[in-house]
């Protein structure tokens, strides 16, 4: 099968964009957490200062999806800044729909991000994982990926907006 | 104590490199600092920053014992959440330890936030190491939850060779 294009996302792929994203955040048992809408994506992702970046894979229509999808894989990421050793490339979200996967779509997404990376002059590249999902530590580790919160032992942490509010009106 | 929060200038770089070694060094890891001063006036001052920077000064009356009314700092950088959308990621909060215990860090923290929030950001989010309770306890009174613990998402790194590697396509 392996007859696939990647490419950067445009405007009108934000509906495409959201249905993958739902679909991971449901594979992850997170599905009631995602209130992003095609609105915030279009705004964020298309404008004068765009916040993330996304590229796609796209199949020919004659290979659509069970339910008549072209678009069945992306990936999206944004630049960050380790004040130690400079530019990162962040991936925050990489996911290809099931009845692709094996095909080595998920490989040509993670080569064309780390060439980005390399190209922009970056010198790493971050994301995380869920520790129970194996088969993607699994995938990430034979490639050289390093778990840092096990051996470094660095936790994320979040604020949400209610307790940002909180924090500078105590200002 | 009297103290001002203000946006980093480009004339605060000398004094940012100085705190941003004095956390490594807190951290341990001062060997691992790649990043120059002029790096930092390159990738945090010109028309399209990788981060930004916010300076706690304290009068010349009340400087350190070695000289310096720079005396606290923080780096943050937008980032972009698939559920959530906008956020504000705080990559550096230090305030040097003879300031420490009067407000300076709550005051650096609460002026990311304001940001933060004026940019349309959800959430805020950072690392802190497993082992820095002083830290760890801090954070946890300002609101903050420990998304590694709680919901068991690990931060990883691809860099180097094994960046190199993935770009080229091999496995």
């Amino acid at each position: 099968m392996a007859n696939f294009i990647l490419r950067k996302a445009e405007p009108k792929d934000v509906s495409d964009i959201l249905r993958l994203i739902k679909e991971l955040a449901k594979f992850e048992e997170m599905e009631d957490q995602v209130i992003l809408t095609e609105k915030d994506l279009l705004e964020d992702g298309f404008g004068d200062h765009p916040f993330y970046h996304c590229i796609v894979a796209e199949v020919p229509k004659h290979h659509q999806s069970a339910d008549g999808h072209v678009i069945i894989g992306f990936a999206m990421y944004y630049f960050t800044y380790d004040p130690w050793i400079g530019k990162l490339l962040y991936l925050e979200d990489f996911y290809v729909m099931k009845e692709y996967r094996g095909f080595g779509i998920g490989s040509e997404i993670l080569k064309k991000l780390s060439q980005t990376a390399v190209r922009t002059r970056c010198n790493s590249m971050h994301f995380i994982v869920a520790e129970w999902n194996k088969p993607s530590i699994e995938f990430y580790k034979r490639r050289g990926a390093s778990d840092l919160s096990l051996e470094e032992g660095w936790r994320l942490f979040k604020i949400d907006k209610q307790n940002l509010l909180k924090m500078t009106d105590e200002e | 104590m009297d103290f001002t929060i203000r946006a980093a200038t480009l004339e605060d770089c000398k004094d940012i490199s100085r705190m941003i070694l004095e956390l490594a060094e807190h951290e341990k890891v001062s060997d691992q600092i790649k990043i120059t001063q002029r790096d930092l006036e390159q990738d945090g001052f010109s028309k399209n920053p990788f981060f930004h920077g916010i300076i706690a000064e304290v009068p010349e009356h009340l400087k350190s014992r070695d000289g310096h009314t720079k005396v606290g700092y923080s780096l943050y950088f937008y980032t972009y959440s698939s559920w959530k959308g906008r956020a504000v990621y705080m990559e550096d909060l230090y305030v040097m330890p003879e300031f420490r215990g009067k407000g300076i860090g709550q005051a650096l923290m609460a002026k990311v936030s304001q940001l933060g929030l004026a940019a349309g950001c959800n959430q805020l989010n950072f690392t802190v190491l497993d082992w820095n309770k002083s830290s760890l306890d801090f954070y946890r009174k300002q609101g903050c939850w420990d998304v590694t613990s709680e919901l068991g998402y690990h931060c990883m790194r691809c860099e180097g060779d094994a960046l190199e590697h993935l770009a080229q396509g091999d496995l």
